[in-house]
């Protein structure tokens, strides 16, 4: 009786340690909406969305945050395009063809890479990309592409890492296969590993984007901060994350009500992206129970 | 007889403990004020050893802010206070004078600059150095965040007669920066780039090899600015909502700041001590 109960009692607990991150999410998103929604008493969804006049303190305020929008799109967008192909070659690196000693010793160099605060890489954006960007590119050397650059060496450790982990787990027949049939060690990682591993890696991408969209503190040191659409790679930006840290210390009013509506577009942005990564690994998981079958 | 030798003796030590200050303190707001309060309150805490305070650089807007929402009790702010914080209780104590610097990167061989074209660089209307008589290299503008005191007093100072909408008056094409330092670390690594600090961050950007400017041909010189010949002289204020009360903390430090010791943090600071009289 006495175990039963002493059983019972650790299972709540669990099950209460288990609840309280989705009672936080649950907080979370209640709180944000609550927040931000009455803005659109004021303001129309598609002016906020879609105009870029930001002007929140004018005598006659205008809150339009497309120019964000638009600036945390092509930060992320253009820092995957350089982390990806870099993250995943480093990743193959280290599953397939690094010796133990060298892949061990780039494991902490990834892991360490991981676990610098993002205030570090903005410092290191301030005194190395931005002159690097001026000097090479011209402009201020606060650019989108100097924050696209910080925010691509953030995410590259992502990348690797899952990169890494899902080869080492394709099963050892498929590569054993491949190389019986007489494919080289290259052939088979381009033909047999990389597209068995296909979903791991996806799945490791978009976490990546992920975390560049919500990134913040790096991409304020470097990315200029302006409220303007952003001209060129060289042009300053300004990001949905940044905006809200540039005004939340002192709005007030219908002013802080739309950044906490920017905060609720960045959250239906990253809900989007996880929705699209479990959508994403069901349908290659069902994938590949119909290719077993066959 | 010994029984209230010893009453007497718990009495005064009981009063003593009583009178001395204590507690902890999170103060807070304007970045040009930070050094002056940073300072000073390792002083303070050293004097009244029970008292542990903290200043954090948010902002005067943001300072004052959050000391009328009750999360201060006690604000930095380099900028005069609005009429409608002070209707909600906000009261200004001036602890120092300063002078809104315009500070230009080491490339610019610029002396000085009139009001009118201050105005119009911070406008966006100037988008080379040429058109001011220097070298033909881009105009960078570092601006500060709507937070900032100082980007009210430049603005109030500089722009106003130009530009009767503050937020439309300045340029969108510029560095958005949060703090005096942060403009300071731009403007000194940064080509064509020209920014405004209060004028105990000029320092570090001529260490870096820039420049301050003259403005209409007055230099931001500590006897100008006691003058108030320079146009970008000002006052630094603590604000504390009510007047300070007697006995509490933010009175004595308030006190402190005024004192002879607390003036010479000031000076120590690269500002200047509050004329005497």
């Amino acid at each position: 009786m006495k175990r039963r109960l002493l059983e019972k009692v650790t299972e709540g607990a669990l099950l209460t340690a288990a609840l309280v991150s989705v009672i936080a999410v649950a907080f979370i998103t209640i709180f944000i909406f609550q927040s931000g929604l009455p803005l659109f008493r004021k303001v129309s969804l598609g002016e906020f969305l879609f105009s870029t006049n930001w002007a929140p303190t004018a005598k006659e305020p205008h809150y339009g945050i497309f120019s964000f929008i638009v600036g945390s799109f092509y930060v992320t967008g253009i820092a995957l395009a350089i982390a990806v192909p870099v993250g995943l070659a480093a990743g193959i690196y280290l599953a397939e063809l690094a010796d133990r000693r060298t892949s061990r010793i780039l494991r902490s160099a990834v892991e360490l890479l991981a676990s610098i605060p993002s205030v570090i890489y903005g410092l290191f954006g301030i005194a190395f990309l931005a002159p690097l960007v001026r000097n090479t590119l011209g402009g201020s050397g606060y650019s989108l592409i100097s924050a696209a650059l910080v925010l691509s060496i953030m995410t590259l450790p992502t990348i690797i890492n899952v990169t890494e982990v899902t080869l080492r787990s394709v099963p050892r027949d498929l590569k054993e296969g491949s190389l019986a049939l007489g494919a080289t060690h290259w052939q088979t990682i381009i033909r047999v590993l990389l597209p068995a591993g296909r979903s791991g890696i996806i799945t490791g991408v978009i976490l990546g984007m992920g975390r560049a969209i919500g990134e913040t503190m790096a991409v304020l040191m470097v990315g200029g901060n302006a409220a303007i659409m952003p001209k060129g790679l060289t042009g300053m930006v300004r990001t949905l994350t940044m905006n809200i840290i540039t005004d939340m210390s002192y709005a007030t009013g219908d002013h802080l009500t739309s950044l906490f509506a920017t905060g609720i577009v960045l959250f239906v942005f990253i809900l989007l992206l996880n929705i699209s990564v479990q959508l994403f690994l069901k349908r290659s998981m069902a994938g590949a129970g119909r290719s077993a079958n066959v | 007889m010994k029984k209230i030798i010893a009453l007497g003796f718990a009495l005064v030590v009981a009063a003593s403990a009583f009178a001395q200050l204590s507690g902890n303190y999170t103060w807070g707001g304007s970045t040009t004020v930070g050094p002056i309060a940073e300072q000073a309150l390792g002083q303070f805490q050293k004097d009244n050893p029970r008292i542990k305070a903290s200043y954090e650089l948010t902002g005067s807007g943001a300072g004052v802010k959050s000391l009328l929402a009750g999360q201060y009790s006690l604000a930095g702010s380099s900028a005069e206070l609005s009429d409608d914080q002070i209707a909600q209780g906000a009261v200004a104590t001036p602890i120092a004078m300063d002078g809104i610097t315009i500070v230009v990167n080491q490339d610019i061989k610029v002396a000085n600059i009139s009001r009118a074209n201050l105005a119009k660089v911070f406008h966006g209307d100037i988008a080379s150095w040429k058109d001011l008589g220097g070298p033909d290299i881009r105009m960078v503008v570092v601006n500060r965040d709507e937070a900032s005191g100082t980007y009210s007093s430049f603005y109030d100072i500089f722009m106003k007669s130009a530009y009767a909408d503050k937020a439309t008056a300045y340029t969108r094409n510029a560095l958005v920066t949060k703090e005096n330092g942060e403009v300071a670390a731009k403007v000194a690594s940064t080509p064509g780039a020209i920014g405004y600090v209060g004028m105990g961050f000029a320092e570090e950007v001529l260490k870096a090899g820039g420049r301050e400017l003259m403005i209409d041909g007055i230099a931001p010189t500590v006897a100008n600015v006691i003058a108030k010949k320079y146009p970008g002289s000002r006052y630094l204020y603590i604000v504390t909502k009510g007047k300070p009360a007697a006995g509490s903390a933010e009175k004595a430090f308030i006190d402190f700041l005024l004192s002879p010791k607390g003036q010479a943090i000031v000076k120590s600071t690269d500002f200047i001590p509050l004329p005497k009289n």
